[in-house]
């Protein structure tokens, strides 16, 4: 039922182009001593995966195909599903004030260790 | 006349669009989808950039890159097979089809296969959400509830294990005689005791009324000595952590002192995290309580991990496995879908063509999800 809007590369190149971008995350995660930084070795992975998700969505799906209802149904979600990140970055993904968490406090020492009351979950005794 | 012939020449009127309604289904099922997927993504990406640390090292989370890249080829090979059966079943082949949904089905019992094996390696090290400590006084409190849990397990086996040796025993005597009386006294004292705290067990000691005589051997005594030593050498790690005494990580000078066996056990660190090396007496008491050589009896019983401190852990923990464990049902969603197709056998026909189509889109989506997956949290590590 989709459109026959160009030529349709065959599903075996669209294959080897995923095998071939894949070869290349896995070959940028162990070259990453050569990368400067992690936030490049994002960038690009990140964009490997995209190029991925283009091809399955494309091709696979047949999106390239399609009519223009495709824009319709599929932009809103993409919309909504930005909502929740962006509404969570300000006050966890991007700390206005510094962080003060247990993690990171050196005050809590060993000496103020409470009896053991055994609630790690395991329970031996029966019942 | 010619008005009417005219309008019957034009197409008859349809509303919707142009594709099937079960596609369209399909497709709006995606779209909530991609809304389910983006906010367990989403969060994790807001946590992770506002952690001011995460777990990144293997050692620490056992991600394991090869198995992730393996499990990222086996989806594409699968979603390539998905649209050969559905071209296969566009071109009514459908012997060809059938091969290659079975294909398809295969590549996801090993992609199940491998998380499988991805997850026991975190569950058996307990990186799961909630157990890992984050800070080491954590680590030694932790410690302390796993003995205590083990001593737990290993009073209870014994009380039940006596509570079954008597019953054999009230078995063989009369149903009135004084005997019998007693024991069944003593049973009902013992499954009460069972019931009770940790502290009664512990303090348990159980002696069969003089008129009976044990019919099982269970090695009883032995294993009563055992759990003592466990529960002596318990309280005095745990008497040590508490007053601090005992801290996690051994210093330089410790670590020099200590038995080179511990030491080697110590840690998989070496150089510049020399420093943070587990303390070797702390080391020493779990390999020593979960020798099944020297320490039968107790190892089968001991079960604590050793201690290590991940910060922020938990969180890394619960977003794995909520979006690892969400794409594993979606997986096994899949693979139902494929063996309704699948149970059709050679009765295979032309009206599952658009079934194939919208199990195959399915498909792609789980393999769309994957794709991001893969470099979010098996390479990116900062």
């Amino acid at each position: 039922m989709s459109d026959s809007h160009g030529s349709r590369p065959p599903y075996i190149v669209i294959f080897w182009m995923l095998c071939i971008f894949t070869a290349l995350s896995w070959a940028a995660d162990e070259l990453q001593q050569f990368i400067p930084s992690m936030g490049v070795l994002a960038v690009i992975v990140l964009a490997i995966a995209t190029a991925k998700a283009l091809c399955v969505m494309l091709y696979f799906m047949h999106l390239k195909f399609e009519r223009n209802w495709k824009y319709v149904l599929l932009a809103p979600t993409f919309i909504l599903a930005c909502g929740l990140p962006l509404a969570l970055l300000p006050d966890i993904g991007v700390h206005y004030y510094e962080v003060d968490v247990p993690q990171n406090s050196i005050a809590d020492r060993v000496s103020v260790l409470p009896e053991a009351t055994g609630t790690d979950g395991e329970h031996a005794v029966p019942h | 006349m010619s008005q009417t012939a005219g309008h019957a020449a034009k197409p008859p009127l349809k509303m919707g669009l142009a594709i099937p309604n079960s596609k369209l289904c399909m497709w709006l099922f995606l779209g909530t989808e991609i809304m389910f997927f983006t906010a367990f993504i989403g969060t994790y990406l807001v946590l992770r950039l506002g952690s001011p640390d995460w777990p990144s090292s293997e050692h620490d989370t056992h991600i394991n890159v090869r198995a992730g890249g393996i499990n990222t080829f086996v989806l594409i090979f699968s979603s390539y097979m998905v649209v050969v059966a559905h071209e296969a079943m566009m071109l009514k082949d459908f012997g060809k089809a059938r091969r290659a949904l079975w294909v398809t089905f295969a590549c996801g019992i090993l992609f199940m296969g491998i998380k499988s094996f991805e997850y026991y390696g975190k569950i058996s090290k307990d990186i799961v959400p909630g157990h890992i400590a984050e800070t080491e006084d954590q680590a030694l409190q932790k410690l302390i509830n796993e003995a205590d849990a083990s001593v737990d397990r290993f009073a209870s086996a014994l009380v039940l294990d006596r509570i079954e040796i008597l019953n054999a025993d009230l078995a063989s005597l009369k149903a009135d005689s004084q005997a019998a009386e007693s024991l069944a006294s003593t049973i009902q004292e013992l499954q009460e005791t069972a019931r009770k705290t940790r502290a009664a067990l512990a303090e348990l000691k159980v002696t069969a009324p003089d008129a009976v005589t044990l019919k099982t051997d269970l090695r009883y005594d032995e294993r009563q000595a055992a759990l003592t030593k466990l529960q002596t050498e318990r309280d005095k790690i745990a008497a040590k952590i508490r007053t601090g005494t005992l801290p996690l990580y051994a210093s330089a000078e410790t670590d020099h002192e200590a038995t080179p066996d511990a030491g080697a056990d110590a840690g998989h660190e070496t150089g510049a995290d020399a420093a943070h090396a587990i303390n070797p007496e702390i080391m020493t008491f779990i390999n020593d309580m979960s020798n099944a050589e020297t320490n039968r009896d107790i190892a089968d019983y001991f079960h604590v991990h050793e201690p290590q401190v991940i910060k922020y852990g938990n969180v890394f923990a619960s977003t794995y496995f909520l979006m690892t464990g969400f794409h594993a049902i979606h997986v096994i969603v899949g693979l139902i879908l494929f063996l309704i197709v699948l149970k059709q056998g050679s009765a295979l026909n032309e009206s599952y063509t658009d079934f194939v189509e919208n199990s195959g889109l399915y498909w792609h989506f789980v393999d769309l999800v994957w794709i991001f997956l893969f470099p979010l949290i098996y390479i990116i590590k900062f």
